[in-house]
C-alpha cells in the first residue's frame, strides 16, 4: 500500500474518478432530458379509474398518468405513526368541461377497477382546450347525424383530414398572402409619410400612392371573399360528440381538431408512426395555448437566425482586432491593458451585456437611427426598440473577447519561418498576413467561433432585454424583401424553455415540452458546433504536418 | 564526395581565380549591426561576386546569418536592430528610404535553414511569388513553375503530382521546393541560409548540385556550417568571427593557404 502511494497511483485514481464523474453527469443529463423530452411525444396510454370520492360517491376518471408521488398521512397504526400512500397525477384533458387538466388522486381511494386500459378511448388535440379525452359517440353534420357508435371513427377520420387541407390554405391565405398584403399596406403608408415629412408628397405621388392602395386593397378583399367561403367551409364540416367521464358529453367541431388517436388501441408500429408524427409537429408547429402547446418553429427560426446573425458580425470583428492586436501594436502598456480588458470582458455576466445592448445598442444606436432615418414613422419607433439587430449585436459583443482570444492564440502559432518565407518572397506585410497567416490560422479561428456560437446560442437573460419575446406575431425570415427583417422582435428557444416552465398558467401540461424544448436545444446548439468542427478539423487536416 | 561531386569541384576551382577581375554583384561598405546596443556586425567592407558561389563560415554566433539577412533587409522585421553603412546592389543603395523593401525582396531571394513550404499545394508554392507580382496568366504561370521545378531539379519527381500538398514532401525535396520558389521570381541574388542543415546526406549532395547548377544565373550567398560544403560549393569564401570579417578570398587559397592565424584555426577544427 505504501509502494502504492509512492508511485502516485493515488493521484492516478483521484483525476481517473473526477474524470469520471463529470463524463457520468454529462452522460446523465443528455438521457434525462432525452428521455424525458422523448417520452412527451410517445402515445401514453388511457388509463380508466373508479374513485371513491370524500363524500361516498363513486367517480370515473380516464386519463394519461403522468406521475405518481408518495404522500405521507397521520396514522397511529403504523410505527412511526405515518402511513405513505402513493397519489397519482392523472391527465384527465377536457378543460373546457372540467376547468382543468390535471389531477391527483389518491390510490386508496381507487375502488373497482384498477389500472385499466379504456378500451376505444379517443385522444383528439384540438387547437383550442387541450386534449380530449372520451368514447365517440357520434358525428352531426348541420344537425344531421352522420354515423354513430363504430362507424363514427372512418367518418371522423375523413373529415378531419378534409378540415387540416382547409386550415392549412386558410393558413396560407391568412400569414402568407395577407400577410404579405398588409406588409405592403404598410410600406405605403411610411413611404407616404417619410414623403410628407420630406416635403415632396406632391398631388401626382398621392394618387400614384392611392393607386397602388386601391389595387392592394382590391387583392385584398377577393382573398378576404375567399377566406370568408373557406372559413364557412371549415364550419360547416360539422362536430364529433364524445361521451367522457363523469357521464358528461364533449362536442368538439371538426375545424378546430389537430389530430386525433386511440392509444389504447395502437400496435407498435403505430405508436412509433405517432411518435414521429408528433415530433414533426413539435418542430413545424406555431405554439398555442400561451406556448404550452403546439410546437416551438418560430423559437427555432429565431435561435438560429440570431446566432448565425451574431457569427457574422463578430467574425470579423474579432478576427480584424486580434490582427492588429498581435501583428501590428507595438508591445507595451496600452496594449497589455487592452489585453487584460478583453479578458476580462469574458468573465462579464452576461445580462449586463443586456443592459448595455438595451442602454446603448437599443436606445442611444437605434434612437438615433430613428431620428436621422426613420423620423416619419415616430413614435411608432422602427430600430429604436429591442429586435433582432440589436440582440445578435449584443450577442456578439458578449462573445468577441472568446473569438479574439482564440484568433491571437492562432496566429501566435504560426512559425516565424513562414512569415520570412512569404515576405522573402517580396509580399508586403499585410499580404503575408492575409495570404499566408490568417488562412493557416482558421482552424483556431473556427475554435473560436465553435465556443461563440454554444455560448450565444444558450444564452436567455441578455436576449430577454434587447429582442426575444414569449410570442413574435412575425417570424423575422420572411418571403417580403428584405427577407431578414432586422426590425423584428423574435423568439428563442431558451426564453421558450424560461417561458413555459414557469411563466405558463399550467406548469404540469407544460413540463414534458420544457424537456422537449431542452433536448431540441442542445441538438441545436450540438449540430451547429459539429458543423463547425467539421469545417475546423478539415482545415487542421490541411495543415496538419505543419505541427511536427 | 560522390565522383560526380568530386569533378564539379575540380571544374569549379579553376585556379587564378581572384575577386579583382570579377564583376561586382553587391558592395558592402563599412557595415555596422547593432542589436539594441550590443553589436553584432563590426565594419565590414567587401565585394560579392557576381554569378559567384560566395559562402560565409564561421563559428556559432559569429554574424554571418545577420549578415546575410541584411542583403534582403530581414533584420528590418527585428524591432530592436539598428544598422549603419552602406550596401549596395548594383550600384544602388539598398537601404535607401525611397527603396521599396518588397520590390528589394524579389531582387534578392532567399531560403530559409528549415524548408517552410507554405501548406497550399506545390503548384501553388511555385507561383505565389509570381502571383504576388499580380501574374494570373495561366500559361506563364505554368511555364514559370515548370522552369522553377526543373531548375531547383524537382521537377521530375513531383511533375504528376503539382496538386498535391506541398507538406506532403520530403525534407529534401521541401527544400528543393523552396529553392524553386525562390527563384521562379527570378531574383538577382540567391540568399542560402544553411540550407542543408536539416537534410540527410543524399538530399544534400542534391542542393549542393543544384547550388552549381543555379550560379549561371544567379549570384549565390550561402551561410554553411559545414565547411567541407564551403569548400565543394562556393568559390570564394568569408570567415567571419565575432561580428568581424577576418578572411575573405577565393575559396581555394581561404582553405589551402589561410593568411590570418584564426581562420587556419578554424578550419583545421582547432575550435569552433
Amino acid at each position: 500500500m505504501k509502494e502504492w502511494f509512492k508511485k502516485g497511483e493515488h493521484w492516478v485514481w483521484f483525476s481517473a474518478s473526477t474524470v469520471s464523474i463529470s463524463v457520468v453527469l454529462v452522460i446523465g443529463l443528455l438521457l434525462m432530458i432525452s428521455f424525458r423530452g422523448l417520452v412527451h411525444f410517445w402515445p401514453h396510454e388511457v388509463y380508466e379509474y373508479e374513485v371513491k370520492t370524500d363524500n361516498g360517491k363513486i367517480e370515473q376518471v380516464v386519463g394519461e398518468l403522468h406521475d405518481t408521488k408518495l404522500k405521507e398521512f397521520q396514522d397511529k397504526s403504523y410505527k412511526d405513526g405515518i402511513k405513505k400512500i402513493p397519489q397519482f397525477l392523472i391527465k384527465v384533458g377536457n378543460r373546457d368541461v372540467y376547468g382543468i387538466d390535471f389531477r391527483w388522486i389518491n390510490t386508496a381511494q381507487i375502488v373497482g377497477r384498477q389500472d385499466v386500459l379504456a378500451d376505444d378511448v379517443t385522444v383528439i388535440e384540438r387547437y383550442e382546450w387541450g386534449n380530449v379525452y372520451g368514447y365517440l359517440a357520434l358525428i352531426k353534420q348541420d344537425g344531421k347525424t352522420l354515423a354513430t357508435g363504430k362507424a363514427v371513427l372512418p367518418k371522423m377520420q375523413k373529415l378531419v383530414d378534409e378540415g387540416q387541407a382547409l386550415n392549412a390554405e386558410i393558413n396560407h391565405i391568412e400569414k402568407v398572402v395577407l400577410g404579405g398584403i398588409n406588409y405592403d399596406l404598410e410600406q405605403l403608408r411610411l413611404e407616404q409619410k417619410r414623403l410628407e415629412a420630406k416635403g415632396t408628397y406632391t398631388a401626382e405621388i398621392a394618387r400614384e400612392l392611392a393607386e397602388k392602395r386601391k389595387a392592394l386593397n382590391v387583392k385584398f378583399e377577393s382573398h378576404q371573399d375567399a377566406l370568408k367561403s373557406l372559413y364557412k367551409e371549415s364550419k360547416s364540416l360539422g362536430e364529433v360528440t364524445l361521451d367522457i367521464a363523469g357521464g358528461k358529453v364533449i362536442h368538439v367541431p371538426i375545424k378546430s381538431i389537430v389530430r386525433f388517436w386511440q392509444p389504447n388501441n395502437m400496435v407498435m408500429s403505430e405508436k412509433v408512426g405517432f411518435f414521429f408524427d408528433s415530433i414533426g409537429h413539435f418542430l413545424l408547429d406555431e405554439p398555442r395555448e400561451a406556448n404550452t402547446e403546439g410546437g416551438v418553429f418560430p423559437a427555432i427560426v429565431g435561435t438560429i437566425t440570431m446566432v448565425i446573425l451574431m457569427a457574422i458580425f463578430v467574425t470579423p470583428m474579432g478576427v480584424i482586432a486580434a490582427i492588429y492586436m498581435s501583428e501590428y501594436a507595438k508591445d507595451g502598456l496600452v496594449l497589455r491593458m487592452v489585453r487584460i480588458s478583453i479578458n476580462n470582458l469574458a468573465g462579464v455576466p452576461s445580462i449586463v451585456f443586456g443592459i448595455f445592448g438595451l442602454g446603448f445598442f437599443v436606445y442611444i444606436i437605434g434612437g438615433s437611427i430613428d431620428e436621422l432615418f426613420y423620423s416619419y414613422a415616430l413614435p411608432s419607433p422602427t430600430f429604436g426598440t429591442p429586435a433582432l439587430l440589436w440582440a445578435s449585436l449584443t450577442m456578439a459583443l458578449l462573445t468577441l473577447p472568446v473569438v479574439i482570444v482564440s484568433t491571437q492564440e492562432g496566429l501566435s502559432r504560426i512559425p516565424r519561418a513562414l512569415r520570412e518565407g512569404g515576405l522573402a518572397l517580396g509580399a508586403t506585410k499585410s499580404e503575408t498576413i492575409m495570404k499566408i497567416v490568417l488562412p493557416m490560422s482558421m482552424p483556431a479561428i473556427m475554435t473560436g467561433l465553435i465556443l461563440a456560437v454554444a455560448r450565444a446560442a444558450g444564452e436567455v437573460a441578455p436576449l430577454m432585454l434587447v429582442g426575444v419575446v414569449k410570442l413574435a406575431p412575425e417570424l423575422p425570415i420572411d418571403l417580403n424583401a428584405p427577407f431578414v427583417h432586422l426590425d423584428r422582435k423574435f423568439m428563442h428557444l431558451g426564453f421558450h424553455i424560461y417561458d413555459v416552465g414557469f411563466q405558463s398558467p399550467n406548469v404540469e401540461a407544460s413540463q414534458p415540452l420544457v424537456y422537449a424544448t431542452s433536448l431540441l436545444l442542445v441538438l441545436i446548439i450540438v449540430g451547429l458546433n459539429l458543423g463547425a468542427i467539421t469545417i475546423r478539423n478539415k482545415l487542421r487536416e490541411k495543415y496538419k504536418a505543419l505541427d511536427n | 564526395m560522390s565522383e560526380q561531386n568530386m569533378s564539379i569541384a575540380i571544374d569549379r576551382h579553376h585556379r587564378g581565380m581572384t575577386l579583382d577581375t570579377e564583376e561586382t554583384a553587391i558592395v558592402v561598405k563599412n557595415w555596422n549591426l547593432y542589436y539594441g546596443s550590443k553589436q553584432a556586425l563590426q565594419n565590414i567592407t567587401m565585394k560579392l561576386p557576381q554569378n559567384r558561389v560566395t559562402a560565409f563560415i564561421g563559428p556559432s554566433g559569429c554574424g554571418k546569418s545577420t549578415l546575410l539577412r541584411c542583403f534582403n533587409r530581414m533584420n528590418d522585421l527585428i524591432d530592436i536592430v539598428s544598422v549603419e553603412g552602406e550596401m549596395l546592389l548594383h550600384g544602388e543603395d539598398m537601404y535607401a528610404k525611397e527603396m521599396d523593401v518588397a520590390a528589394l525582396r524579389r531582387r534578392v531571394g532567399m531560403v530559409f535553414q528549415k524548408p517552410n513550404p507554405f501548406p497550399k499545394s506545390i503548384y501553388e508554392n511555385v507561383s505565389y511569388g509570381l502571383r504576388l507580382q499580380g501574374i494570373n496568366d495561366k500559361n506563364v504561370l505554368d511555364e514559370t513553375v515548370e522552369w522553377a521545378l526543373k531548375g531547383a531539379g524537382l521537377w521530375e519527381e513531383v511533375k504528376d503530382r503539382l496538386d498535391e500538398n506541398a507538406l506532403g514532401l520530403s525534407g529534401g525535396q521541401q527544400q528543393r521546393l523552396c529553392i524553386a520558389r525562390a527563384i521562379a521570381i527570378k531574383p538577382e541574388v540567391l540568399l542560402l541560409d544553411e540550407p542543408t542543415s536539416a537534410l540527410d546526406p543524399i538530399s544534400t549532395l542534391a542542393i549542393e548540385e543544384l547550388i552549381f547548377e543555379l550560379k549561371k544565373d544567379f549570384t549565390i550567398l550561402i551561410v554553411t556550417h559545414n565547411m567541407q560544403q564551403a569548400a565543394r560549393v562556393s568559390d570564394y569564401t568569408a570567415f567571419m568571427y565575432m561580428g568581424d570579417l577576418i578572411e575573405y578570398t577565393d575559396t581555394d587559397s581561404l582553405f589551402t593557404n589561410p593568411q590570418v592565424k584564426r581562420t587556419e584555426d578554424y578550419i583545421s577544427g582547432r575550435y569552433g
